[in-house]
């Protein structure tokens, strides 16, 4: 006789979610989800949060993943519950983000028949998923919730979607249960470890160079690579910029960063990777906001690329040598055999290496201290509100942050010194992204300053998610950069369409804010002067347990600078409304 | 844009081979011609189960021929993104093979 555990699928999938050490998901019921639903209820091992709209669950799970490195969980119904939750998907396969999406279908026997509430889930999002599976047998729960775990999180993360249909989850079929100690998909085998002769090779050149440039995106901290990178420079003690998805993995107040580099990278970022002679590129892929023209990218650089994706290698910008493997084991590789070979390296002569990046930074480097010069004469500037930020938080918040110039404010005005706490969707630029996702770091972290900064149209793409933030009681600072107007869209109008505002402003339709807020049971705060906006900020930080929203009427002709100018080279930048480099 | 032959051993499971199609739909390359049969003789791919310390069933594994127009640069990345999905055992052109993410400097298959 088996003394095996029977139990229902929609049991399993709860036994196997927390067998996994899943402990949070984010989710929305409806009718393909309902026997899974119960089976969650009549469970007390995993908390399940109920947004109001399955892309803020999306959201929501990805934050929490970026934040904490464990995969986020997502469980939505068929049809509009499935497809609703596409965006954040995508969002997340862009920027390789671990997440386990499992989604109710329709009944096995009703599948293609055009049964109500449904849709080809397992179709509409095979292009923005690392795998997707199917349940055909409900004794397979257990081992696809194992499989989709490991694919989801190992060599280069991303989303994995388990499609069930509702006579897989019924209560009535019962089966063996037992969650696999072990993985094998013979046809997966990401790399891990380096090859010792591309280590070797990387090593030499890194020995020799004269003006190196270390260049490390989200891969690295998808890898936890910090340490590894930190050590590699104090050994090398070369210039560093890290990409928009990278922001935190070298610290920003670090002598030797550079700031963020590309579209809106800082002067002294760009001029160093375009006249660098050794480019060493961790963990990022040569994006199109990184390379503007590749043709004309860093002409006399040699590239050592350090990735696990191989498809991310040479696809942009051809690598002189490739290192696949995690980052993490690549650059452990590197500077072990780095310290066997100290004496054939001075850090000396990076000397006027270091000076020209400093002459760079002190003639159009950012000013950061642009909130000494605030009166009410002049309008607030969005800057300063993210310097204020910066000041009262410490530099020590979570910052979500959704898309638009408010984002790129952000990223260049806020100094992360550490990983995991800049969280924004880079390659996607999902506008909403910010209120869910800074939820879901809550979730994770409900002792730290979670703070989202966001622009009053992202905003209103995932607004509902106030009362979510209401019935969890989620404190966070939500700081909405208010320039009554789609400002990135507005800029790129101003500077390439002759300032024609196509669509891109509201015609005073703007909602009250404040009150808005209110009605959701939160604090609203609005500020229209500068002499206000300290105050009202340190106000909102200081309450400790309301969501408070800071409603911040800025400059609406401010821009964001530098700015690549298209299919140019990194040299070539505008650097305020009227001059360029 | 030269006339290219892949070959590609595959999972046989439902949703494999639309994901190699998708790929090609995605990019924007068109496939010439295309071919698929379950594996019966697995004695020409010993050396993948030598590789991958496993033993193929019947119907348990695929072999797709596909033709495409493609230049050498997107040759490869076709290769490396063919390679980078999960139910791909091993892709190769006329010159490589990537048998779950290693690269062999011939044909294999």
């Amino acid at each position: 006789m088996s003394t095996k555990l029977k139990l229902s699928g929609a049991d399993m999938l709860m036994r196997a979610l927390h067998d996994e050490g899943v402990d949070l998901i984010f989710g929305y019921p409806g009718g393909a989800a309902l026997h899974i639903y119960d089976a969650l209820f009549r469970q007390d091992k995993i908390e399940h949060i109920l947004v109001r709209h399955e892309q803020g669950a999306t959201h929501a799970a990805d934050g929490y993943a970026r934040a904490t490195g464990k995969p986020g969980v997502v469980l939505v119904t068929s049809g509009p519950g499935a497809t609703n939750a596409i965006t954040g998907i995508a969002t997340a396969f862009m920027d390789s983000i671990p997440m386990v999406v499992i989604s109710g279908q329709v009944a096995s026997h009703l599948i293609g028949t055009d049964a109500f509430q449904e849709t080809d889930m397992i179709g509409i999002s095979r292009p923005v998923v690392k795998h997707s599976y199917c349940v055909f047998d409900a004794n397979e729960i257990p081992k696809i919730v194992k499989e989709a775990f490991h694919v989801a999180t190992t060599g280069r993360p991303g989303p994995v979607v388990i499609d069930i249909p509702k006579d897989m989850t019924a209560p009535d079929n019962l089966f063996e249960y037992e969650y696999p100690k072990k993985v094998n998909i013979r046809s997966y085998n990401p790399p891990v470890e380096p090859d010792i002769n591309q280590i070797e090779r990387a090593v030499t050149e890194l020995l020799i160079a004269n003006r190196p440039v270390i260049y490390a995106g989200g891969g690295a901290i998808a890898s936890n690579a910090e340490e590894e990178l930190f050590r590699l420079n104090e050994i090398l003690d070369a210039p560093v910029t890290n990409t928009l998805m990278g922001l935190g993995i070298y610290p920003a107040t670090h002598h030797r960063f550079l700031g963020m580099l590309g579209m809106h990278g800082t002067y002294q970022a760009n001029m160093a990777m375009h006249n660098a002679d050794l480019i060493i590129a961790i963990g990022a892929r040569f994006d199109d906001r990184i390379t503007n023209n590749p043709s004309k990218f860093s002409p006399g650089a040699k590239i050592i690329h350090l990735d696990v994706d191989h498809s991310s290698v040479s696809k942009i910008i051809e690598a002189n040598i490739a290192v696949f493997g995690q980052v993490k084991n690549s650059l452990s590789a590197i500077i072990k055999l780095l310290e066997t070979k100290l004496d054939q390296y001075n850090k000396d002569k990076l000397q006027p290496w270091h000076e020209q990046i400093k002459n760079w930074k002190s003639t159009h480097g950012l000013n950061y201290e642009l909130y000494k010069n605030e009166s009410d004469e002049n309008p607030i500037l969005p800057q300063a509100v993210v310097q204020h930020v910066y000041n009262i938080t410490e530099g020590k918040a979570y910052v979500t942050s959704d898309v638009g110039q408010h984002q790129m404010f952000a990223a260049q005005y806020y100094h992360f010194d550490e990983p995991r706490k800049w969280i924004n969707s880079g390659s996607m630029g999902t506008m909403g992204f910010g209120l869910p996702a800074a939820m879901g770091v809550k979730f994770a972290f409900p002792n730290e300053e979670v703070l989202c900064i966001t622009g009053e149209g992202s905003i209103q793409m995932c607004i509902q998610e106030l009362s979510t933030c209401l019935q969890y009681n989620l404190p966070i600072k939500i700081i909405n950069i208010n320039n009554e107007a789609l400002g990135m869209v507005k800029q790129w109008q101003d500077m390439n369409y002759g300032g024609r505002h196509s669509q891109s402003t509201y015609q005073n339709s703007l909602p009250d804010f404040v009150k808005l807020a209110e009605s959701y049971g939160h604090v609203g705060i609005k500020v229209e002067k500068n002499s206000e906006l300290k105050p009202a900020l340190e106000k909102a930080f200081s309450m400790k347990d309301r969501l408070v929203f800071v409603d911040v009427y800025v400059d609406p002709a401010e821009h964001v600078y530098p700015m690549l100018i298209a299919n140019h080279s990194l040299e070539d930048m505008w650097l305020s409304k009227d001059k360029k480099t | 844009m030269i006339k290219r032959k892949l070959t590609l051993i595959m999972e046989n499971k439902p949703g494999a081979l639309v994901r190699v199609v998708g790929l090609f739909h995605q990019r924007g390359y068109n496939i010439e011609s295309l071919h698929v049969d379950p594996v019966v003789d697995f004695t020409p791919y010993k050396f993948i189960e030598n590789e991958l310390e496993t033993k193929f069933k019947d119907n348990e594994i695929s072999r797709l021929t596909i033709q495409t127009l493609v230049s050498d640069s997107l040759m490869r990345q076709i290769l490396r993104q063919l390679n980078k999905l999960i139910d791909v055992i091993a892709v190769s052109n006329e010159e490589t093979t990537y048998l779950k993410g290693v690269l062999l400097d011939e044909n294999l298959l």
